[in-house]
């Protein structure tokens, strides 16, 4: 599903210039679970971006489905992340002034799906994760836990093939943390192709691989499963 | 999707209460000033522009050579109407208007109507409507009157007007023929409550065929298909045709160009009215959008907030297309809800702006027009305040904003700076302009006028006065009510007549000199309180030649350039005067131009008014009611109706003082829109530098030190805008200035003192925000990351 190949990406400012990501390469395949590992600055949130079309690569290739996106303009990037792509973060990111359902519903409004689709979809999805009671809430009245949930209830709504999380636990306790990777694992059962940034290594221990990286390489990969 | 951003914006607006204020407030205050500027040039270029036959209707103006210059103007003979009819093809009909004052008597109603004398003509060139009566017929007959709604009603009630008698002053009878619809407020003819026909003029030896002598206006309908230059090129010589006067020419002035384009110099329309048009097109424009910047400055200046938001919906697929919709959907929200309370802030002022201004604006609510226009000025609005945010906003890159790596503060300050240095230019430069348009009313108020004003007052001569003036003033000084009365051609407040054909030994007698005439039948100069430089006052009783009494002016004597004025001989109105004293110079008509040239003619003149000196000992009302009296004895059909001249004179500045006072209006308006602005911004700085101000005070800062460091950067900014305005507003300032020859100087401590006054603003609005921003709790903002 994903196959990049030495990609390449700098950070300028007037006086330095970083390099974030230095000749990458990886390869993900359809229903995969994957964690990305590393220490902090070791590039590893710039290669979920990159995945994940919010961000571009300088140099390299990226296959999404054996199509060349990495050349993808803003417009076609948009297109793409909507109708394929979920994200997760680590601080929820939920938009203050719309309730549970709202904030749910919003990817559905932008692809275009119909009132009476959106309602059954988003009913739907807040049953799967439990939330259903909470849904004329604002996101500031919920727990974190519940608040991630809502999170991942909006990343699979629109039924993406890739879902990206960037420390889904970070913001979390364990046993709240423990649920959300119980959530993410259903999905990928579901079949659901997954790629998560974390730096827990229990948290890894539910994916099938975790690909280590050090100074924006990839430097070791265990295979788990 | 568009529920969900209305949806958005709602909550948005609710949960920032203090922002939505602000904004609101702010904006409803910018459109509500726009509106009723807008109303007031609505008005002011709509004027005379109702009437069906306007583009061949034309006012005739002469044209002449006076003291060296090219003057123009509106009054012509009372014969030119009729010859113009009789002699020009180009000419349609003509009509002639003749300002007149009557007192109109129904039954036991007196009432002093204003009105005008005209030919039958009128109220077909024109389109004022009969609502009774046939236009074409109407004035036909000598005893007949038009009147309008008004009057109609304030003379008979709800009764029929029509076919039934007016007494006119004391001794004719008038049938009405027409009752006319109220004129609306966009009219030169609007202060007219009744017309009469010129015939009766003719009949009580009013009217005349002297060419010489310009009293009356004319108006003409040209035949279709005659320009205007046509019409010029063939009424270049209707007087030197028809008489010897042989050195005016004759123009005309289009009904497109009355109101706004009506001030000639050297025999050029160079403007009019179109100047304060403009002015306040300008300052409407300006507020509206100072309003918009606040907006702009608020939204942007949230950005960080609302980054996150921008971020997480392109994460979930928005284009920047809908984000921009978004964003504008939200001003043009707030924009409409501004202005509905605007409209609603227009309506509770229109009364005071009404006065402020001397129109009757009101919000035409039942014009489709009107809505269609409004809707489009929320649109504007909304559009200009939320263009900038919008693309500002959606632009951001959702990986920046999602990982906190995006700060507004640094990325904004550029567009934000200049925005609040453009809102403090105007604000400034308003407030200068303002002390200055006071500064030079006050100047000219405290002009030494040359007589003495107070406990003056005057009368019209109406009905029987005349006929008894000299009972009524002694009896006026014998009841000690007076200390003084003379009678004399206008009141003391205005020149009624001037005229350039007199002559004295040693004239240079190709030039024209225009010399103000004023008449009085002795005891001038005691009444008036004015200061005699030589000889004396006129005094038919001691000295019976004083008839042909003449006193000068000071400018005159220059004029004429007498050594020894007391004795000399000026030739004028058909009679030869004597000098008999000569005054210093008094303010007969604009107190702001250098006094012209005058003579004042004894009692063989001709006389419209009674001037009075009050009593100083006595109260005013006591001696008011004493005056009553003896004319309420002389001339008991008319009320008694007395003017004080320091009132009459006090008007003079009316047109100033109304610049001034709306001058000062808009400046406060603009200084508080401006600070709400201010203030705001000071509050999102002030959450923005949480963290630097929270590590300052952990290494030591003091609380005053933080508050001048978080000021400071605003106060620059204001001082930057008013090294701006200084300059743009000596220059407009400069500008009007010229239009008085007596006038004050700018001096430079009128900018320093508004330097001063506005610092001082911008440090109240900010040094609350700074200050409680300095004092809170260091730990608990150093927690905030």
């Amino acid at each position: 599903m994903i196959k990049i190949t030495d990609l390449q990406k700098y950070y300028r400012t007037e006086e330095v210039e970083t390099v974030a990501l230095n000749n990458v390469s990886l390869e993900v395949k359809e229903g995969e679970f994957v964690a990305i590992m590393g220490p902090s600055g070791c590039g590893k949130s710039t290669l979920l971006n990159i995945l994940g079309l919010l961000d571009d690569p300088d140099e390299g290739s990226y296959l999404f489905n054996d199509i060349e996106v990495a050349k993808f303009n803003e417009r076609k990037r948009s297109d793409l992340r909507k109708h394929n792509i979920g994200f997760v973060f680590q601080s929820f990111n939920l938009i203050d002034e719309l309730t549970v359902y709202e904030n749910v519903e919003l990817p559905l409004i932008y692809t275009k799906v119909s009132a009476t689709e959106r309602k059954k979809r988003v009913e739907e999805v807040l049953e799967k994760m439990q939330i259903m009671h909470r849904r004329n809430h604002f996101p500031q009245q919920l727990s974190g836990g519940q608040q991630q949930r809502v999170a991942v209830a909006r990343a699979v709504v629109n039924n993406p093939k890739l879902i990206l999380a960037d420390e889904p636990t970070g913001n979390l306790d364990s046993s709240n943390g423990n649920e959300v990777m119980q959530l993410l694992t259903e999905l990928n059962e579901a079949g659901t192709t997954i790629v998560m940034v974390t730096h827990s290594e229990h948290d890894s221990r539910y994916t099938h691989r975790i690909i280590r990286m050090l100074d924006g390489q990839t430097v070791t990969e265990n295979i788990l499963v | 999707m568009i529920r969900n951003y209305l949806k958005i914006a709602w909550r948005n607006l609710l949960r920032n209460k203090g922002f939505s204020l602000i904004n609101i407030a702010g904006l409803a205050i910018g459109m509500a000033s726009a509106i009723l500027i807008l109303l007031w040039i609505q008005n002011e270029i709509s004027y005379d522009q109702f009437h069906t036959k306007k583009d061949r209707l034309y006012v005739m103006y002469n044209r002449s050579v006076f003291d060296g210059k090219l003057w123009c103007w509106q009054s012509t003979p009372k014969i030119m109407g009729p010859t113009m009819k009789m002699s020009y093809s180009q000419v349609e009909e003509t009509s002639r208007i003749n300002q007149a004052t009557f007192l109109f008597t129904v039954g036991e109603k007196h009432l002093t109507v204003r009105g005008a004398f005209t030919d039958p003509g009128f109220l077909t060139m024109f389109s004022f409507p009969l609502i009774n009566g046939d236009s074409k017929t109407a004035l036909k007959n000598t005893q007949t009157v038009v009147i309008t709604e008004k009057l109609s009603k304030k003379l008979f009630g709800n009764d029929n007007a029509m076919g039934k008698t007016v007494k006119i002053d004391s001794n004719a009878y008038f049938t009405v023929t027409g009752v006319m619809k109220d004129q609306p407020n966009n009219t030169r003819f609007q202060d007219f409550e009744y017309f009469m026909p010129w015939s009766y003029m003719k009949k009580i030896g009013w009217d005349e065929n002297n060419w010489g002598n310009n009293s009356v206006q004319t108006y003409v309908l040209l035949k279709p298909g005659v320009t205007e230059t046509a019409a010029n090129k063939a009424f270049l010589n209707i007087t030197r045709t028809h008489s010897d006067i042989k050195d005016i020419d004759q123009f005309v002035h289009p009904i497109s160009k009355w109101r706004l384009y009506s001030k000639f110099e050297n025999g050029k329309i160079t403007g009019g009215r179109i100047e304060i048009v403009r002015l306040f097109s300008v300052i409407a424009i300006f507020i509206l959008l100072i309003a918009c910047i606040n907006f702009m400055n608020l939204s942007t200046a949230r950005s960080e907030k609302r980054a996150r938001e921008v971020g997480i919906r392109k994460v979930v697929g928005a284009q920047k297309g809908s984000l921009v919709g978004q964003f504008l959907g939200e001003s043009i929200i707030i924009s409409l809800i501004s202005g509905i309370i605007a409209l609603v802030v227009v309506q509770l002022s229109l009364k005071g702006f009404n006065a402020l201004t001397d129109k009757e604006l009101f919000i035409p609510y039942s014009s489709l027009f009107f809505w269609l226009i409004s809707l489009g000025f929320v649109l504007f609005t909304g559009i200009v305040a939320g263009s900038y945010p919008a693309f500002y906003l959606s632009s951001y890159r959702p990986v920046k904003v999602l990982k906190g790596t995006f700060k507004a503060a640094h990325a904004l300050v550029t567009p934000r700076k200049v925005l609040v240095i453009l809102q403090f230019t105007f604000a400034i430069a308003l407030i200068i302009c303002t002390i200055i348009i006071q500064r030079q009313i006050n100047h000219a108020q405290q002009r030494d006028l040359g007589y003495n004003k107070n406990n003056l007052a005057y009368v019209f001569m109406t009905g029987e006065v005349e006929k008894h003036y000299t009972a009524i003033k002694n009896e006026m000084l014998a009841s000690n009510a007076v200390t003084a009365v003379t009678k004399t051609s206008a009141p003391m407040t205005e020149g009624w007549s001037d005229s350039w054909d007199y002559s004295w030994k040693g004239k240079n007698t190709t030039e024209k000199l225009d010399f103000d005439i004023y008449n009085t039948d002795g005891d001038f100069v005691k009444t008036m309180g004015l200061k005699l430089v030589t000889g004396r006052d006129i005094d038919l009783k001691a000295f019976p030649s004083d008839s042909t009494a003449m006193i000068l002016n000071e400018a005159a004597v220059k004029t004429m350039g007498f050594k020894n004025a007391i004795g000399q001989i000026v030739k004028g109105q058909g009679r030869d005067w004597h000098v008999v004293g000569v005054i210093k110079d008094f303010i007969l008509s604009s107190p702001y131009e250098p006094v012209k040239q005058m003579v004042i003619q004894g009692p063989s003149g001709w006389f419209n008014v009674i001037h009075f000196k009050l009593n100083d000992n006595a109260s005013t009302e006591n001696n008011l009611k004493k005056i009553e009296a003896v004319f309420k004895k002389y001339n008991p059909d008319y009320p008694f109706e007395y003017n004080f001249i320091d009132e009459a004179y006090s008007k003079k500045f009316r047109d100033e003082q109304r610049i001034g006072t709306l001058a000062a209006l808009f400046a406060g308006l603009t200084i508080v829109i401006s600070c709400l602005g201010l203030f705001a911004l000071a509050a999102y700085m002030a959450e923005n530098r949480i963290k630097e101000i929270g590590v300052r005070k952990v290494l030591g800062a003091s609380v005053s030190g933080l508050a001048v460091l978080l000021s400071k950067d605003f106060l620059k900014l204001v001082l930057i805008s008013f090294a701006i305005a200084s300059p743009i507003a000596w220059w407009a300032m400069h500008k009007w200035l010229q239009d008085y020859t007596y006038r004050v100087s700018i001096s430079w401590w009128i900018f320093a003192i508004t330097g001063i006054i506005s610092m001082a603003i911008a440090v109240a609005t900010v040094s609350f925000q700074a200050l409680r921003a300095a004092r809170a709790n260091p730990v608990k903002n150093l927690r905030t990351e």
